[in-house]
């Protein structure tokens, strides 16, 4: 195959926002060798700005249709892809912003900590355009490279060493997989941009779309792929967690949609049935766990787990309109996620624990941070009228349409056992008696995330159209999707699925 | 107001809520005060509401239409039936006495009435909501205000704050304490409340996604749904899908009436509930069940209900008889109260069960009187067990000589609550059992008996509250003095007395309601009820498939408009 590599000047306008942030990575990089007393906050500023400037291109590219594909297919940029991008540097910026008084802890390296972040962030950007198999191994590292350093940046700290480790070695096992995946699949067919690829169901093709499914499973911490997630949650950095927890999950989900909408379009039938499974393990097994958890990191991290299985729902229901469904539950899943998890860094801050039990009379110490992490627990779980009831609603009506019953029945009966875990954090919140009943002060910047993700959660949850009527565009290219199952599959008994 | 009456009651306790948000916890004046006006509001419209329903008009008022989500077929599509008028007016009502019985409440004022007022607006956005997305949305946003409320201002017994479990943790802080039947802490009863109502809610939310998935109309719109859904003779697992979906949304929906065996939840969290809690809880919360059922199975599947609803006719004497007699041998007042309500709701479903014009109208006016007479008890309960810090019934007693107004507010609400003549819950029971009696006679003579049980557990529990030997205990008890603590408990009173002399607007509001349901359901016209005499409502019923014309009911109603003589 060939490569034209003639890149003209209306092409390069579609790589603008990952130009524009690549430079303003090397000024924040030039700004911190250049000015080594310059206090960590203002380089968190400078990164944020940068980041919101690069919101700004990709809005302007949103709304003004900007669209096109570069390096023989390799970038495309569409209207899923600017989505995914503005869902990935929106959360940067707020991941940035929960760190700017964390990041005070570690005892070297505090500029760097800003141009990590940004780079990951700038890997999960191309992840977002990946449109062939190379491209996706190259920004999928790239992205992760930025993570392996900043899981372990706690230098001093054990918990936050073993994490990196951990995180590092089963990184660059999922990273072998990926690429042993991807030679099978490129021996098989010979191509490598998905939408040439029409594989035919060869054992060669099979086991590498396994394996490149693994390597995401991974990424995103679905079961039975999820080992990693709970001991690295609970060791990195939290605001690393933070990250963690929601821009990698979207930058996967955009490769998974391009992988089986595109390339994997003829298999429909065979990788409904997979996420079917990978889905109600995800959902039930972390859900049960997650009683048990007594810290509040890994139990957000076991829920995140079962969001994932949520998500999944979606993507198994394999329509546009479960494809809708997850765009949307990501943005519900973002501002709960990013809002509960700012609270956790502001408590540890404040009282120096993560434990659940140390939230205790939370509500009389601090009322605000307790509604909001109220507010947020219940967006999560799903209840109405926040947005994660709306998101999972969305989700179940485009899986019911499918006649996934089994599956749905499955997502119901979560949501009651979530409830019992994210109750049992209100509980200790609203219920108990603090134990040092000094109020809990929080920073500026921390505010101002809580109210972005309460904003987000209400505003999204009492009036869904806006973002409804979004991301039914961002997904127009799947319009036509109808899959092989329409012709294949006889009229699906009811509760056969 | 006029046509957008709905939305002041429905958004009146919603603007309460945010403004109190706003407002400083050390100003509780203002806090009470924010709660008394937008509850007055949402009260004043709700009145307005129920005198301006129309019933010769009959079919859905005052409806409001907003497109939701396109994608989604959603629409905030709000309107009353005669069925749903008399409930808004009771959820009001209760809301508003609700403030007032929480007046004294010290601990966080603030954040009781914003989760009290939730609490309420979502209920009653239930009760006028005709898309089935919404019924949903509302029904399970008011569960978790339950949750708060009963966790943070309820109360447990002394005791269990020292349990431990195996590991030696407190067993308050262990996270199997759900697993801890039988303890009587405010925790455990918020948790299971919520869970298992939230365990059920799940069960109904999939048989709505069911009547969307085979309606195929891409909607959830009841209205729509009812007219052109074609739910019947889809073969499933051996049965069809309309009794699946219908199951699911009876059971769903039954676990908050509570209809026995699903009531187990209930007495709990109404013991540990604080006392407005308790009145809305079981006024209005549990009423949530019996309306969603009428709303979604009876409106939409109506024939599957013919077929089907002789199960809650089996379950419902289940629910008299046992709830009647733990009540007898409880000894807890609010324990007595809250089984006394799961009994009296199984009344309401044998009414539902006769499926005729009479039993049906008796129930929802039951449900109606029910909600002020339980109103009352819980209220008075709430006020002895702030004077006392006890609900031992066996402790208490002689409080009459400290509380005679209290004492008799009691009476009266017994007398409600047992349905003397007089009392709106009269005519509501004398209608259920005349109903009923064709269909069900083994179930009438249940649920007579059930009123001589009632009348025991009142009477002892009055007897234990309020006469023989006091408790030198509580000696410094003092009465409802203020017009605050007074003004409440008066108001249910005359509501409840004042339906109970002149139930002739309720009876004909809820016939409105009843009349087109029955008809579709069961293709029977009602008697001295065809063609011309009902104006707009006949002509709509007369274009119902009328089956089989030689139906025509014969049990006579004592409340039929002709037979007292009033001009349509």
């Amino acid at each position: 195959m060939t490569f034209n590599l003639a890149i003209s000047f209306a092409d390069l306008l579609l790589l603008l926002p990952e130009i524009f942030l690549t430079c303003w990575l090397c000024v924040v990089v030039i700004v911190d060798f250049a000015c080594p007393r310059i206090p960590q906050e203002r380089l968190a500023f400078l990164s944020v700005a940068g980041l919101l400037a690069t919101l700004g291109c990709l809005a302007w590219f949103d709304l003004s249709h900007v669209s096109g594909a570069l390096f023989g297919n390799m970038f495309v940029l569409d209207r899923m892809a600017l989505f995914f991008k503005i869902f990935i540097v929106g959360a940067t910026a707020l991941v940035i912003l929960t760190s700017v008084q964390y990041v005070d802890r570690f005892a070297f390296f505090r500029g760097e900590y800003y141009v990590l972040v940004v780079m990951s962030a700038l890997g999960m950007m191309f992840m977002a355009s990946a449109n062939d198999l190379l491209s996706l191994f190259v920004s999928l590292e790239f992205s992760t490279l930025g993570f392996y350093v900043l899981v372990g940046y706690l230098r001093e700290d054990l918990g936050s060493n073993e994490a990196g480790l951990k995180f590092f070695i089963l990184g660059v096992f999922a990273a072998g997989l990926l690429a042993y995946g991807i030679s099978l699949v490129y021996g098989e067919t010979g191509k490598i941009v998905f939408s040439d690829m029409a594989p035919t169901a060869t054992s060669g093709t099979i086991i590498g779309f396994l394996l490149i499914f693994a390597a995401l499973g991974f990424k995103i911490g679905a079961v039975p792929f999820h080992s990693w997630i709970p001991d690295t949650y609970h060791g990195a950095p939290t605001p690393v967690t933070t990250f963690l927890s929601i821009a990698p999950k979207g930058a996967a989900f955009a490769i998974l949609l391009r992988i089986f909408f595109v390339a994997l379009a003829t298999f429909k039938p065979v990788w409904v049935f997979l996420l079917v499974a990978v889905s109600i393990l995800s959902m039930t097994y972390a859900n049960i766990v997650a009683i048990a958890q007594r810290n509040m990191k890994r139990l957000l991290a076991y829920s995140g787990i079962a969001q994932i299985g949520n998500l999944l729902i979606g993507l198994a229901a394999g329509t546009k309109m479960g494809n809708d469904a997850i765009l949307f539950y990501l943005l519900a899943y973002l501002f709960a996620n990013i809002g509960a998890f700012a609270i956790v860094i502001a408590v540890g801050q404040a009282i120096g624990s993560e434990e659940i039990d140390d939230y205790s009379g939370l509500n009389r110490r601090s009322p605000f941070l307790a509604f909001a992490m109220l507010l947020f627990l219940l967006s999560l779980a799903g209840v109405p009228p926040l947005a994660g009831f709306i998101g999972k609603l969305y989700i179940f009506v485009a899986a019911m349409k499918e006649g996934l019953y089994t599956l749905i029945t499955v997502g119901l009966i979560n949501i009651v056992i979530s409830m019992y875990y994210y109750l049992i954090v209100v509980k200790k919140m609203y219920i108990n008696e603090p134990i040092d009943p000094s109020p809990v002060q929080i920073s500026g910047t921390m505010k101002a995330v809580v109210y972005v993700g309460l904003a987000g959660t209400l505003v999204i949850g009492i009036y869904p159209q806006p973002v409804i009527d979004w991301v039914v565009g961002a997904t127009v290219m799947f319009a036509n999707f109808a899959g092989p199952s329409a012709v294949v599959t006889p009229p699906v008994p009811p509760f056969g699925g | 107001m006029g046509e957008h009456v709905l939305l002041y009651i429905l958004f009146a306790p919603f603007v309460g809520a945010l403004a109190l948000i706003m407002v400083s916890n050390r100003q509780p004046m203002l806090v009470r005060g924010i709660a008394v006006g937008s509850t007055f509001v949402s009260l004043v419209a709700s009145v307005y509401l129920f005198y301006a329903y129309d019933p010769v008009k009959g079919g859905f008022q005052f409806v409001q239409k907003f497109e939701w989500s396109r994608q989604l077929g959603i629409s905030l599509h709000l309107g009353v039936d005669g069925i749903g008028t008399p409930l808004v007016l009771a959820s009001s009502i209760l809301l508003f006495t609700g403030v007032f019985v929480s007046w004294h409440i010290k601990d966080r004022t603030k954040e009781f009435y914003i989760w009290l007022l939730i609490l309420a607006a979502a209920t009653i956005g239930v009760f006028m909501s005709l898309d089935l997305f919404f019924l949903y949305f509302f029904y399970e946003m008011s569960v978790i205000p339950m949750y708060l409320l009963l966790g943070m201002w309820g109360s447990h017994t002394k005791k269990y704050l020292e349990m431990t479990d195996q590991e030696g943790l407190k067993l308050r802080d262990s996270v199997g304490f759900i697993f801890n039947f039988g303890s009587n802490s405010k925790e455990y009863a918020a948790m299971k409340l919520v869970l298992f109502l939230s365990a059920f809610a799940v069960a109904a939310l999939m048989g709505i996604l069911l009547i969307y998935k085979y309606s195929g109309l891409d909607t959830f719109d009841i209205l729509v749904l009812r007219e052109q859904a074609q739910l019947m003779n889809i073969p499933v697992l051996g049965t069809t899908l309309d009794k699946i979906i219908w199951v699911l949304v009876f059971f769903g929906f039954a676990s908050i009436a509570p209809l026995w065996p699903l009531h187990s939840w209930s007495p709990v969290g109404h013991a540990a509930a604080p006392a407005a809690t308790s009145m809305l809880h079981a006024g209005v919360l549990m009423k949530l069940g019996h309306f969603s059922i009428i709303r979604v199975a009876f409106e939409i599947l109506p024939e599957t209900t013919r077929e089907m609803m002789p199960i809650a006719a089996v379950l419902c004497i289940f629910s008299i008889i046992y709830g009647g007699f733990v009540a007898f041998y409880a000894k807890d007042t609010k324990y007595v109260i809250g089984y006394s309500s799961s009994s009296h709701m199984g009344y309401v479903f044998l009414g539902m069960a006769a499926l005729n014009y009479v039993s049906l109208s008796g129930a929802v006016i039951y449900m109606f009187a029910h909600a002020m007479a339980t109103g009352m008890l819980f209220a008075m309960a709430g006020w002895v067990y702030d004077q006392t810090h006890t609900r031992d019934l066996p402790s208490l007693g002689g409080l009459s000589n400290k509380m005679p107004f209290i004492a008799g507010c009691f009476i009266v609400g017994c007398m409600a609550s047992i349905g003397m003549p007089g009392t709106v819950n009269f005519i509501a029971e004398i209608m259920i059992i005349v109903g009923s009696w064709n269909k069900y006679p083994f179930q009438v003579i249940i649920a007579v008996l059930g009123i001589v049980l009632t009348m025991a557990y009142l009477f002892k529990m009055m007897r234990g509250l309020f006469y023989g030997p006091m408790n030198q205990k509580y000696s410094h008890a003092h009465d409802a003095v203020a017009t605050v603590d007074r003004l409440p408990l008066l108001v249910m009173i005359a509501v409840s007395v004042g339906f109970g002399i002149f139930p002739m607007h309720l009876y004909d509001v809820v016939r409105s309601g009843v009349d087109p349901l029955i008809a579709r359901i069961t293709h029977v016209v009602p008697v001295a009820q065809t063609g011309e005499e009902l104006g707009a409502r006949g002509e709509a019923m007369a274009t119902l498939p009328v089956g089989d014309a030689h139906l025509v009911e014969t049990t006579p109603s004592p409340f039929t408009p002709q037979a007292s003589g009033r001009p349509e």
